[in-house]
């Protein structure tokens, strides 16, 4: 992949790029600047509106379990998607398609309803709790909703396709004679994996880990579902926000350190992993 | 940036500008929703001609967005009473047109110059029977894990309710319970909070009340009404039950102004409101209604359950929204 002779990041023929640009000008970056605007201008020009997001321990706390979330989500589904990613990449072709199809179907069906059904496994009554309470195995319902482990739950079962689709790639693209030379050379399976499999993977994992992160730090409906209040999410603080307290200026503040962070992310890794790698690895 | 909204929201708009004969009415969904379509929309429909379109579910930033950028699109809006108290000050509504209201039946206490009384309801205790043993009789039951185990159910956004809640299970009297001592309120809240899960909704607070999910909570008196009607094995207790209002607006600079005035007419009726206490369990806020309803209907009403009834202050709560919010959510996130 390093040695692609295609630069992609050429400008070259980007005349007929024109109507997309005005696409993403008009939908993803007049709206950011109203954003922006707004935060500096509701309800009056200055950075009050900053001043109270950083001088709010509520604001603050809420960043900060955002984040957390964020990359607890992120590494659980790097660590369940990484063997279901391995196991289809090595595959028979036509096997592995169906059983792609089957995980792809999960993204069709509508996320509310999804997290509806969490809601009905995961609750005190619902029916693990019922199932173990049934044989025995536990007295008091498990604390598997309203909380930080359900919130992982349903958002690990929403993000699991975007971790598994750049991974396979990634992993296709390992030639599998590495794997048999490392176990020719003595290598035990624990040592391929560790110094051949996970490296080489690595760009994958980026991608992949990248993007369920990003995705991870707006979720609204399943942190608000399936958390307690302790683990708010920023979505739905600045929805409580806008709706109930009427401050956009605030609430578009919010918002705004929310993009600026999310983008700083995102160069860091760029520059870490490197931007063709990235776009390779997806 | 207002004018880049204004633009093109306006462009947007362009194709359902308001006509005449048709106006939108917005409401919180659901069965609520449904009963004021059924008792009032149709029927007006009927004798006035003009079209009541449904829009929903209320929501009090899209409101200020309209008005701030000039492109209102609903003509008649079901709000809780502290929001227009607070929304009237802004200078978001639009005084009501008495001449085109009767003001005859009205109970004073939800009218006033920019709104008009939707319905009243109370917050109640009830239970799921099979998940207590026992009958909580008052808010100190709620706090009382000892007697009575359990996971609680409290109203999830800073609201009037659950603030008084905590005071008056702390002893507070009902009579001295205003201005709200917040760090007193906290402090009983916290000796349950390990206990409360929150319902963010009406449904979601019947079902976490019908699954027994949540042994108990604080609900609005109409969706225990609608459990009872679904055959749900709840108990509920009126003691100490708690009023507050919803009341209907129409937000400055709606496109049907005359419309709306005439909607209101008729959704304040004595005949309508009488139909859609029938229809939702919520109290009339017509005191001429109760005469055109079945008796069996006017007992199960809050009205019917004075003795303990507090009146939750709206006015103390749209002077204080913010202050009490911020309190509120730095508490419940900690």
């Amino acid at each position: 992949m390093q040695g692609t002779p295609l630069r992609r990041g050429s400008m070259a023929g980007s005349g007929g790029a024109l109507p997309a640009l005005t696409l993403v000008g008009l939908f993803f970056v007049v709206p950011v600047v109203a954003l922006l605007l707004r935060s500096v201008t509701d309800p009056e020009p200055g950075l009050q509106n900053y001043a109270a997001l950083f001088g709010s321990g509520t604001y603050v706390r809420v960043f900060l379990n955002t984040f957390l979330v964020a990359a607890v989500v992120t590494a659980v589904t790097i660590v369940v998607a990484f063997p279901v990613a391995w196991m289809l990449a090595i595959m028979p072709p036509a096997l592995g398609s169906i059983v792609f199809g089957i995980i792809i179907l999960s993204m069709w069906t509508n996320l509310l309803t999804r997290t509806y059904a969490w809601m009905v496994l995961l609750q005190r009554t619902g029916v693990i709790n019922r199932t173990l309470m049934g044989l025995g195995i536990i007295h008091e319902p498990l604390p598997l909703i309203n909380n930080l482990a359900g919130v992982t739950i349903g958002m690990v079962y929403i993000m699991l396709p975007f971790m598994i689709l750049p991974l396979i790639g990634a992993l296709r693209a390992i030639d599998p004679m590495t794997l048999r030379a490392a176990a020719l050379c003595g290598a035990s399976p624990f040592q391929a994996f560790g110094r051949i499999l996970l490296p080489l993977s690595l760009p994958g994992i980026a991608a992949g880990g990248l993007m369920v992160f990003v995705m991870s730090l707006g979720y609204f409906v399943t942190p608000a579902l399936l958390g307690g209040t302790s683990n708010m999410m920023l979505a739905e603080m600045i929805a409580q926000t806008v709706q109930s307290l009427l401050n956009w200026g605030l609430g578009s503040a919010a918002a705004f350190v929310l993009l600026i962070v999310t983008m700083a992310l995102y160069a860091l890794q760029l520059r870490m992993v490197g931007a063709r790698r990235l776009a390779g690895g997806l | 940036m207002k004018l880049i909204l204004v633009g093109v929201l306006a462009g947007l708009l362009a194709a359902t500008a308001a006509k005449a004969d048709e106006m939108v009415f917005t409401s919180w969904g659901g069965t609520t929703q449904e009963a004021q379509t059924k008792s009032w929309a149709e029927p007006f429909t009927a004798s006035s001609g003009i079209k009541v379109l449904q829009d929903g579910p209320t929501d009090y930033g899209k409101l200020k967005a309209m008005v701030d950028a000039k492109n209102v699109t609903w003509d008649v809006v079901d709000v809780e009473m502290d929001f227009a108290i607070k929304a009237a000050k802004d200078g978001l509504l639009e005084p009501i047109d008495f001449a085109a209201v009767p003001k005859g039946g009205l109970d004073p206490r939800f009218s006033n110059e920019h709104a008009v009384g939707s319905f009243y309801y109370s917050f109640v205790l009830a239970w799921n029977k099979g998940a207590v043993s026992g009958e909580p009789t008052s808010w100190a039951d709620m706090f009382d894990t000892k007697k009575f185990p359990g996971k609680r159910t409290f109203y999830k956004w800073s609201a009037p309710g659950v603030i008084e809640i905590a005071l008056l299970a702390d002893g507070v009297p009902a009579d001295k319970l205003y201005p709200l001592d917040l760090d007193r309120a906290f402090k009983k809240l916290d000796t349950i909070k390990s206990d409360i899960v929150w319902w963010g909704g009406g449904a979601e607070s019947q079902q976490l009340i019908a699954s027994g999910e949540a042994a108990f909570g604080q609900l609005w008196n109409g969706r225990v009404f609608a459990l009872e009607k679904d055959g749900a094995d709840v108990g509920v207790s009126w003691n100490q039950n708690l009023t507050a209002a919803d009341v209907l607006v129409v937000p400055k600079g709606a496109k049907n102004k005359d419309g709306a005035m005439k909607f209101l007419a008729a959704a304040t009726s004595p005949t309508g409101q009488a139909k859609f206490a029938e229809a939702s369990g919520y109290a009339p806020i017509n005191t001429k209604a109760k005469a055109e309803m079945p008796a069996d209907v006017v007992k199960g009403l809050p009205d019917a359950h004075v003795d303990g009834q507090i009146n939750l202050d709206m006015n103390y709560w749209a002077e204080h929204r913010d202050e009490i919010a911020t309190r509120w959510y730095a508490w419940q996130t900690k």
